[in-house]
């Protein structure tokens, strides 16, 4: 909890177990995955780290993380069921533990996401107790995202009016900035923009961003259940 | 100022304007500006329910978890309090019998509370709904109950993850038990500051306790473990409603504990690589378990 987080993430989530870290937050790590890509997905390599590597059959792991790229919520009886719901989709996964020494944190996972459109996608997630989680990384990106709330994620060349061109485009569709936050490397090169909003951005408008000739790339993230 | 960040602030905002803990818990909730406090008291009233509803679906099960080392102790617990032998209280018995059975049905991977993790989740339930059915205690005071039980949790958060990896057991069934000790103090009817003396004595046991589940299963030694913690809280309880302080004030028992986290080897954090995991009898269990699985 932050200093302002709700008491329900304490007393809760109401999940199916058997761990909050290992099964719950392996759900949710994978609907923020899934939300993040944002589109049909065909295969997935889930890259196993520290505590997660280690006991991840046993605590259903590898079953909730399929059934968060496949939708699931973490109070889902069929996340039992897992292996057998994913042999009814076309969905093409495996689980790989990386035992070397690493930088990451306890529980951490490694999507390597092919989209069915034939696009790949890496995102790394980790899983901080009471089923709470974060993503730390989308491809060669450095991000800080919860599920908390919808979230505009983009990378830009840094100049003057960035800002004012995005949330303008946000504004006129009447929707609520939450909060907005910013970091470049340095003036007039590769900056971040991460945009939470109280809902999420229809696509046209998300189009709009695209097409500013300083974005490099845009991720339209919804929020996932708590 | 309802946003509290220690013990210290909670306590004197109690006793400032004459609330409970879980009293001042819902205040805090209703100033976070995202639910009302009637949607947070149906909230807390859906929480119970689903502890309940675990309780009795486990209760009386014979099922074995997925892993089978576990399933059907709490009907012996139950069977057990009718015998001659049996020498707690009925209340006692349930504390145990719940606890057990919500870690049963949580290992048989059913529906159940993180409270405030999946590893910790039998002992609020436990002790809680224990004390409803043996002591009548009314749905609004069972209420309270649970959100002081999640301020406590709540705030030991702001310091350290609530999970194993994080911290050690300490972190899951220890800190569970420090919350259930609030919460039976605040369903009795004790003060503030005999609530954070129970949640004080609760935790200064738990300290340290290290989480080094048998072949990685949130099992052994956990769903005992939360049977116990339901017993040590109420011990507690008894304690501080007896009138006897902490001697150590709460927020530097939750320093304490934060620096006995970092000091806990990563072999005695969940990894199963340390303490009863590393037991000749947890790793030929392990051997058995996983040589039977294909990767
Ligand atoms: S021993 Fe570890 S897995 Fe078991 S309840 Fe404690 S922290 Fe959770």
């Amino acid at each position: 909890m932050s200093s302002s987080g709700s008491l329900f993430n304490i007393m809760g989530p109401i999940m199916i177990g058997p761990s909050s870290s290992h099964t719950a937050g392996a759900v949710r790590l994978a609907l923020l995955a899934r939300n993040i890509a944002n589109q049909p997905i065909r295969k997935v390599q889930f890259i196993l780290y520290n505590s997660f590597a280690k006991t991840y059959r046993g605590h259903g792991t590898d079953r909730g993380l399929l059934a968060g790229i496949l939708g699931y919520s973490v109070e889902d009886n069929a996340i039992r069921d897992m292996f057998k719901n994913a042999e009814q989709t076309d969905l093409e996964y495996q689980f790989i533990p990386y035992d070397q020494p690493n930088p990451f944190p306890p529980n951490t996972v490694k999507f390597e996401i092919t989209l069915a459109n034939g696009d790949f996608l890496t995102v790394i997630g980790h899983s901080i107790g009471g089923g709470q989680v974060y993503v730390s990384r989308i491809n060669e990106y450095s991000v800080a995202l919860k599920g908390e709330y919808p979230t505009l994620v983009m990378f830009y060349h840094d100049q003057p009016g960035m800002i004012w061109q995005v949330t303008k485009i946000i504004a006129e569709e009447q929707i609520n900035i939450a909060s907005l936050n910013c970091t470049r490397k340095a003036k007039g090169t590769e900056a971040f923009m991460a945009i939470c909003l109280d809902s999420l951005l229809p696509e046209p408008q998300v189009k709009a961003i695209r097409e500013i000739t300083e974005v490099y790339t845009v991720y339209n993230v919804d929020k996932i259940p708590l | 100022m309802t946003n509290f960040s220690t013990f210290k602030d909670l306590l004197s905002y109690c006793q400032e304007h004459h609330v409970s803990i879980g009293e001042a818990a819902l205040e805090y909730e209703v100033a976070r500006g995202e639910r009302s406090e009637a949607d947070i008291l149906l909230g807390a009233r859906k929480i119970l329910e689903q502890m309940r509803a675990t309780i009795e679906s486990g209760l009386y099960s014979d099922e074995p978890s997925m892993s089978g080392l576990s399933g059907g102790f709490s009907k012996k617990v139950m069977a057990f309090s009718e015998s001659p032998q049996s020498f707690m209280s009925s209340l006692e018995h349930r504390m145990i019998a719940y606890a057990l059975a919500t870690l049963e049905e949580n290992s048989r991977m059913r529906k159940i509370v993180a409270c405030p993790t999946a590893g910790g989740s039998g002992v609020v339930p436990g002790v809680l709904i224990a004390l409803t059915d043996e002591k009548q205690i009314p749905m609004p005071t069972l209420e309270k109950a649970l959100l002081a039980a999640g301020m406590v949790g709540g705030i030991v958060s702001q310091r350290m993850h609530l999970s194993g990896a994080a911290a050690g057991c300490q972190a899951e069934v220890g800190v569970a038990t420090g919350m259930s000790a609030a919460a039976i103090v605040e369903a009795l009817g004790g003060t503030p500051q005999q609530a954070l003396d129970a949640v004080a004595i609760a935790l200064k046991n738990m300290m340290g306790l290290v989480c080094d589940p048998v072949a990685g299963l949130v099992e052994v030694p956990c769903v005992k473990r939360n049977a116990v913690a339901g017993i040590h809280a109420s011990a507690a309880a008894t304690i501080a409603l007896a009138g006897i302080p902490s001697f150590i004030p709460l927020d530097e028992i939750i320093d304490a504990m934060v620096s006995v986290g970092q000091m806990m080897p990563p072999q005695l954090k969940e990894s199963a690589e340390g303490g009863l995991a590393k037991t000749p009898t947890a790793v030929s269990f392990t051997e058995r378990l996983y040589g039977e699985q294909p990767d």
